[in-house]
C-alpha cells in the first residue's frame, strides 16, 4: 500500500474527507463570570457526561490579595465541604529578577474539608490578574474518590511571580456534582472560569 | 455592604448564615497574617542558607564572614510577631 502525504495544498484542495472516529475533543459547557463575587459555583454540567472535566481561569482579579481556591461538593452544592487531601509547590521570581525559589508548600498540602488554594496570593494591583486551569477527573464515580489536578500562575503585591502546581483526591466515593471557586479573603471582581468536558 | 455569589452565572445574595461563614473565614484570614509573613520569610531565610550550605561541608573551610552571615540569617525570624517586621526585616548582606 503506498504512502499518501497530507500538506498544505492538499487540504486546501480537498473536497472531501473520510470520517474520522475516535478523536476527543473538548466540549464547552459553561462560562462563570465574576462581578464582586464572594465565589463562583457551578451546580449544573459536572455529571457523568465526561470522564474528565476542565476549568479553565482567565484574569482572574482579586479585591484584595489573597489565595484563589476551590472546594467541592457531592451534595449539588448545598455544601462545600468535601475531605480533600493535597500536595502542593510553586516556583517563584520577582520583577527585579534577583530571587528565585522552587518549594514545597507544607501549608497548602492539606486533609480537611476547608478551601484548598489553587494559586497562592493573587494579587490586587489593577493590571494584575491569575490564570489557569484545573482538570477534575470522573466526578460522578461512586467507587473510587476524586483526583484533581490545577495549575496557576498569578503575582503578588510585591511582583513575585508564583506558578502554583497542586494536586490532590477529594476523598468521597459520592459522585462530586458542584465545584465552588473563591479568594481566602475579599472577591473576585473580575475574570472568566470556562468549564469544558473532555470528549 | 452585603455580600454575593455567582451560581451558574446568576448573581445571588448572601443568605444571612452565609454572611457569617464567610464573616469567620475573613476572621481567620485576617488572623493568619502574621503566620503567613512568617512563613514567607523563613522560606526565604531557608533558602539563602541552603545557597550557603556547601560552605559547612568538610572539606571546606568557612570564613569567619560567612558563619556570621548564616547565623545572622538563623536570628533574623525572632522578633518577627507582626506583618511590618516581617515584610521590613534588613536581610544579612552575603559575604
Amino acid at each position: 500500500m503506498s504512502i499518501v502525504k497530507l500538506n498544505n495544498n492538499g487540504v486546501k484542495n480537498a473536497t472531501t474527507f473520510g470520517s474520522i472516529t475516535g478523536l476527543g475533543n473538548l466540549k464547552f459547557i459553561s462560562r462563570s463570570t465574576a462581578s464582586s463575587s464572594s465565589n463562583l459555583s457551578i451546580t449544573s454540567g459536572i455529571d457523568s457526561t465526561y470522564k474528565e472535566y476542565i476549568f479553565f481561569f482567565n484574569n482572574i482579579h482579586a479585591s484584595t490579595q489573597a489565595h484563589f481556591q476551590v472546594n467541592f461538593s457531592a451534595d449539588g452544592g448545598s455544601n462545600y465541604n468535601v475531605t480533600k487531601t493535597t500536595t502542593f509547590f510553586f516556583a517563584s521570581h520577582n520583577e527585579a529578577g534577583d530571587s528565585t525559589s522552587l518549594s514545597y508548600q507544607d501549608s497548602h498540602d492539606i486533609t480537611g474539608t476547608g478551601a484548598h488554594s489553587l494559586g497562592l496570593s493573587f494579587s490586587s494591583d489593577s493590571d494584575a490578574g491569575g490564570a489557569g486551569y484545573m482538570h477534575l477527573f470522573d466526578p460522578s464515580n461512586t467507587t473510587f474518590v476524586k483526583h484533581f489536578i490545577a495549575v496557576t500562575g498569578g503575582f503578588t503585591d510585591s511582583d513575585y511571580y508564583n506558578t502554583n502546581y497542586t494536586a490532590g483526591y477529594a476523598n468521597t466515593t459520592s459522585a462530586v456534582n458542584a465545584v465552588q471557586f473563591s479568594m481566602a479573603s475579599g472577591n473576585i471582581d473580575s475574570g472568566t472560569i470556562d468549564l469544558y468536558g473532555v470528549n | 455592604m452585603p455580600r454575593f455569589k455567582m451560581v451558574n452565572g446568576e448573581r445571588i445574595q448572601f443568605t444571612a448564615a452565609e454572611e457569617t461563614a464567610r464573616d469567620a473565614e475573613e476572621q481567620a484570614w485576617a488572623d493568619g497574617a502574621v503566620a503567613r509573613a512568617q512563613a514567607d520569610l523563613r522560606a526565604k531565610r531557608n533558602r539563602l542558607l541552603a545557597e550557603t550550605d556547601f560552605y559547612a561541608l568538610s572539606d571546606v573551610t568557612m570564613s569567619s564572614d560567612m558563619t556570621t552571615y548564616r547565623q545572622n540569617l538563623r536570628d533574623l525570624p525572632a522578633g518577627k510577631d507582626t506583618v511590618a517586621k516581617c515584610t521590613d526585616a534588613t536581610w544579612p548582606t552575603k559575604p
